[in-house]
């Protein structure tokens, strides 16, 4: 049988990267789309670096896509390039909808035209939900984002939609609620936690600054997610699945699981919240109910709460431990 | 009219601007008249290249008529900073089913990213300028409920519906977050003598004045039990006026209330020329048939409620006006 080969856009990013691992491990042929820059920020897929190939492309430009397949060749593609951060889409509303939300369309139309028999996966988010019209979400609740980013994922999701229905492509939207790794970045809460949490602990700080504390999510492990986007290509039939733990926990339990993590108790001295890392407009209640991708896909989160924030905790203080002059410098103050 | 701000006029000077993409078409031509009647000064954003102005040519002495990209941010910043408009009405779009379906990627250009960049634009140069949107109920897809309000989930199951629904989240979202008067009009099927003949309405009002005249006996047609809620433009470029001079921007649906069927529709139109036995003039063609499942009708109590406005033109009257332009026509071309 030939090899599979798939085409990953975001490769660079925390799922791109646990996804390229996947395939490799089920002896796919693995191609990265990066983005022309004179630095690849590639910290993530260094280990993997000589088993994938990497592509240049430009998400804002269809004749970019269409040459990228046109070389690759790809059975399967995953697009996860986003401008993921939602706080950065409510100062950059504008180039958060060319490439999170048309940069889709561009896609589609590129698979359209050079090869319509490939399996297309679209990252749809549970940020299209925002003021959510009910609790626990499944694919048939309805969109109401409340970001820039939700906004141009839900028009992602439609588009990937409508390449389903009105062209016939094999297009999978995956609605995947927030799902964690040592691999964040550190700008998102729960690796800025551990991160902090980590620092703490070895004294190279004191305390952690955040917003709200009271805000819940239902958090996964990334490496478990990026398992039900293969699953959803490899079904008879392409259809929209929620992906979650279908359990919340506030930033609050998040903390204490950490800083227990880390052996430390009293936590609450070392937290203070500045209004300014609170967003403009606060999601409500996130809670995913993934019995479907259970019943269709087979798919299960297999990392509990406790065990990510354990993983999180784990690699930041030995990430940290590994670095002697951050070390020594803190020590002097 | 409870909540609506009017301007006092005292003097050439204090007229308001208006800013319209999309002024060609058949809404942006009536909405031209409608603010132009009410002391505007109006301006039209149109694309480089010839002119389109079938629907405009008895009012270009009276507006403007600007050349512009819609999605280039830093133009249209600077037509906002050179123009001064106190308002502005986004109709530009790509509607025609045959157009966006084969470019469904630069017709969201138009029909989904132009709104942002006019918010963006807005939100940059002068964030007083008040901003309408035209949104349509396509965004409700193949809806649930019946009617459909602000409060019915969008399902839009085609790319122009899809890039719509964009275009309507931003403008809340701008809304919320940088308090701009930014507004969207939901608009259900608007029809009139202007409307382009691939609308089924103006296909029926055309066929009808031929078959009147006697230069044609048939009339090809889809799904006659197809339900549609359907108005006269000229009443809901009102509407779109008032949702602009509101005290409070807001998402307004906007429609007739009431549904009818395109065998309704034919009745009206056949009976308006005169012909009461037409049923041997109409032909059924599988090909123009459409899966249809929900009833699409608008519940227009919120514009009701908070704007006091309605339709003015009944059904009956516009289908007859419809019918009775098209004769016209054709008579003096004959």
């Amino acid at each position: 049988m030939e090899t599979k080969r798939a085409l990953i856009t975001g490769i660079t990013g925390q799922d791109g990267s646990y996804l390229a691992e996947l395939l490799l491990s089920k002896g796919y042929e693995v191609y990265g789309l990066v983005r022309r820059s004179s630095t690849l920020s590639n910290e993530r897929i260094i280990h993997i670096q000589n088993q994938i190939r990497l592509i240049e492309g430009d998400l804002g430009d269809t004749s970019s896509m269409i040459r990228v397949l046109r070389a690759a060749k790809p059975h399967e593609v995953y697009n996860l390039a986003a401008m993921s951060f939602v706080k950065t889409s409510f100062d950059e509303p504008v180039a958060t909808g060319n490439i999170t939300g048309l940069g889709v369309a561009r896609l589609l139309e590129a698979v359209r035209l050079v090869d319509p028999t490939i399996h297309f996966y679209q990252a749809s988010s549970s940020e299209m939900f925002g003021k959510v019209r009910e609790s626990p979400q499944t694919e048939l609740t309805p969109f109401h984002p409340r970001s820039p980013y939700g906004v141009a994922k839900a028009y992602g999701h439609y588009i990937s939609l409508n390449y389903r229905e009105s062209y016939g492509i094999f297009t999978a939207n995956g609605i995947l609620f927030n799902h964690e790794s040592p691999r964040r970045g550190l700008e998102f809460v729960t690796r800025k936690i551990s991160h902090g949490v980590a620092k703490i602990k070895l004294g190279f700080a004191d305390h952690i600054i955040l917003g709200n504390l009271d805000a819940k999510r239902d958090w996964g492990f990334a490496g478990d997610y990026v398992d039900a986007m293969w699953r959803m290509l490899q079904a008879q039939e392409p259809s929209d699945y929620v992906v979650g733990t279908g359990e919340t926990h506030s930033i609050r339990e998040f903390l204490e699981a950490a800083f227990r993590s880390a052996g430390i108790d009293d936590w609450q001295h070392y937290v203070k919240q500045d209004p300014r890392f609170m967003r403009p407009a606060e999601v409500d209640l996130l809670l995913a109910n993934p019995a479907k991708a259970k019943k269709e896909l087979g798919w299960e989160p297999k990392t509990s709460f406790g065990q990510l924030v354990n993983i999180m905790i784990e690699y930041d203080i030995d990430l940290l431990t590994r670095l002697p002059h951050l070390g020594k410098a803190a020590h002097h103050h | 009219m409870h909540n609506l701000e009017e301007r006092v006029e005292c003097g050439e000077h204090l007229a308001m601007k208006a800013l319209i993409t999309g002024i060609t078409s058949q809404d942006g031509s009536y909405l031209a008249e409608h603010l132009l009647s009410r002391g505007y000064e109006v301006i039209g954003l149109v694309r480089p290249g010839p002119l389109h102005d079938a629907n405009i040519k008895h009012l270009l002495d009276s507006i403007t008529i600007k050349e512009s990209s819609l999605t280039n941010l830093a133009f249209i910043q600077s037509v906002l900073r050179q123009v001064k408009p106190d308002e502005v009405y986004n109709l530009a779009a790509v509607s025609n089913f045959a157009l966006y379906i084969k470019d469904p990627v630069g017709s969201h250009d138009i029909n989904g990213n132009a709104a942002l960049v006019m918010l963006e634009a807005i939100r940059t140069t002068n964030s007083a300028i008040r901003f309408f949107q035209a949104g349509t109920c396509q965004m409700f897809g193949t809806p649930i409920t019946s009617p459909q309000s602000e409060q019915t989930p969008y399902t839009p199951v085609t790319p122009y519906a899809a890039s719509k629904a964009f275009a309507q989240w931003m403008v809340a979202q701008y809304r919320t977050q940088h308090k701009l008067h930014a507004s969207s009009g939901i608009l259900f099927s608007h029809e009139s003598p202007r409307r382009p003949p691939d609308f089924v309405t103006r296909k029926i009002t055309q066929a009808v004045a031929k078959i009147s005249l006697g230069i044609a006996d048939e009339l090809v047609l889809g799904n006659l039990d197809v339900k549609r809620d359907w108005g006269f433009a000229g009443d809901y470029v009102e509407a779109m006026w008032m949702i602009n001079r509101a005290k409070t921007p807001d998402d307004y649906v906007i429609g007739s209330g009431k549904s009818h069927t395109v065998r309704e529709f034919l009745h009206e139109a056949f009976t308006a020329a005169g012909i009461t036995e037409y049923e041997r003039f109409i032909k059924a063609d599988p090909a123009l048939m459409r899966t249809e499942t929900a009833v699409l009708e608008a519940d227009i109590t919120k514009i009701q409620e908070n704007l006091g406005w309605r339709p003015k033109t009944s059904f009956k009257e516009l289908v007859r006006m419809m019918v009775m332009h098209d004769i016209a026509l054709l008579r003096e071309s004959l």
